[in-house]
């Protein structure tokens, strides 16, 4: 994918995208967690598989990391990857609850407020994908895990190592309070995907 | 000075005493150890698919089971180790999702375990302990001199196979 190098006009709709979908999160984060929810610029870059763990400190690095798959026009599938100590600010806040320091494992109700999370993102993401392109996209029900960030991003690179070697990456950080909110969004689609988004959008592919 | 040799994703690599051999962040994908009693050297693969027969983008053999897996006791009989004398350890093959709706993916896992094995099998070579399945990841570490296979997990004790 992007063999022939992407160029910057395709970035910067990737980015607009990413843009759009991060600010109908933050309105919705907001409503969620009752707060007022801050957002930065998202960064967005295509980064090879292997380099991706580098993101959040390395592969031994421990993460949560939600996961959908999407169908329809465009298929693929989004992650939303988040530190632990980030993961315990932000279930800690929904939750009204305080994590030991040598916490080790989220019980369900912690997951299932980082899955929500998760979903918020990356629906926003995909809703923006899909409104601006008129191209349909449906998502799956998410699933979460929390270990370390190489053998949580292993799958994506089993399922679709097959036909891209590389992910847009979405680095977005919301501010909850002072507390950051720093983790990034993975989207994997295939040639024929992106080529849809681009087509649908007047850009040539 | 001893080293850390890293094996990275789909990828295999040998290793000599003093050197220690590693291969981080395991999930679904495996790692196999193949190493003798005598010698002072061993072989690590990571391994992504169980057959490079399923998929057409398969010219990077240290991806899957059964060209990694053959590529790997070649590269350590031409270093002179004996086939009837090896011996394996394995790890990894988890579930790291739970997914509510059924996917052929949820047990890649299981599939790259059973590919090893069958491979392993193939060339007679005895599997003496593993540490597979389950939903967590797995970090590896082998020493050549204790024959040990130091398995980590995230927010568990260490243990050795």
């Amino acid at each position: 994918m992007f063999d022939g190098g992407l160029t910057s006009e395709k970035l910067n709709v990737l980015t607009e995208i990413g843009n759009i979908g991060a600010g109908n999160a933050t309105t919705s984060l907001s409503v969620l967690l009752h707060n007022d929810l801050r957002m930065e610029m998202p960064v967005v870059k295509i980064l090879e598989f292997d380099d991706i763990p580098e993101l959040v400190g390395g592969a031994e690095t421990v993460v949560s990391a939600v996961i959908t798959h999407f169908t329809g026009d465009v298929s693929g599938m989004i992650l939303f990857v988040l530190e632990l100590e980030e993961s315990k600010n932000l279930a800690g806040s929904m939750l009204n609850k305080k994590y030991d320091e040598g916490f080790t494992s989220f019980d369900h109700m912690d997951k299932s407020a980082l899955k929500e999370v998760g979903n918020i993102l990356m629906s926003s993401y995909l809703a923006s994908i899909s409104t601006l392109t008129n191209l349909e996209v449906h998502t799956e029900p998410p699933a979460i895990c929390v270990d370390m960030a190489g053998s949580v991003l292993d799958l994506p690179l089993i399922e679709l190592g097959q036909v891209a070697d590389n992910a847009l990456v979405i680095d977005s950080k919301f501010m909850d309070k002072d507390e950051p909110i720093d983790g990034f969004l993975m989207f994997v689609a295939d040639d024929e995907s992106y080529k849809k988004i681009f087509t649908s959008l007047g850009l040539s592919f | 000075m001893a080293e850390l040799i890293k094996v990275g994703i789909a990828d295999w690599k040998l290793c000599s005493a003093p050197d220690t051999i590693t291969t981080i962040g395991l999930g679904s994908c495996v790692g196999v150890v193949i190493y003798t009693m005598s010698d002072s050297f061993c072989g690590m693969l990571h391994i992504m698919l169980p057959s490079s027969k399923e998929i057409k983008n398969n010219t990077n053999r240290a991806k899957f089971a059964d060209t990694g897996v053959t590529d790997m006791v070649m590269a350590l009989e031409k270093r002179g180790m004996r086939r009837s004398a090896m011996k394996a350890k394995i790890a990894g093959g988890a579930k790291m999702f739970q997914f509510s709706t059924k996917s052929e993916l949820g047990t890649v896992g299981d599939r790259n375990v059973d590919s090893v094995k069958a491979k392993l099998k193939e060339y007679n070579i005895p599997i003496i302990s593993e540490d597979c399945g389950a939903d967590f990841g797995r970090t590896i570490s082998f020493n050549i001199d204790t024959k040990m296979l130091m398995v980590r997990c995230a927010g568990r004790p260490d243990k050795q196979i």
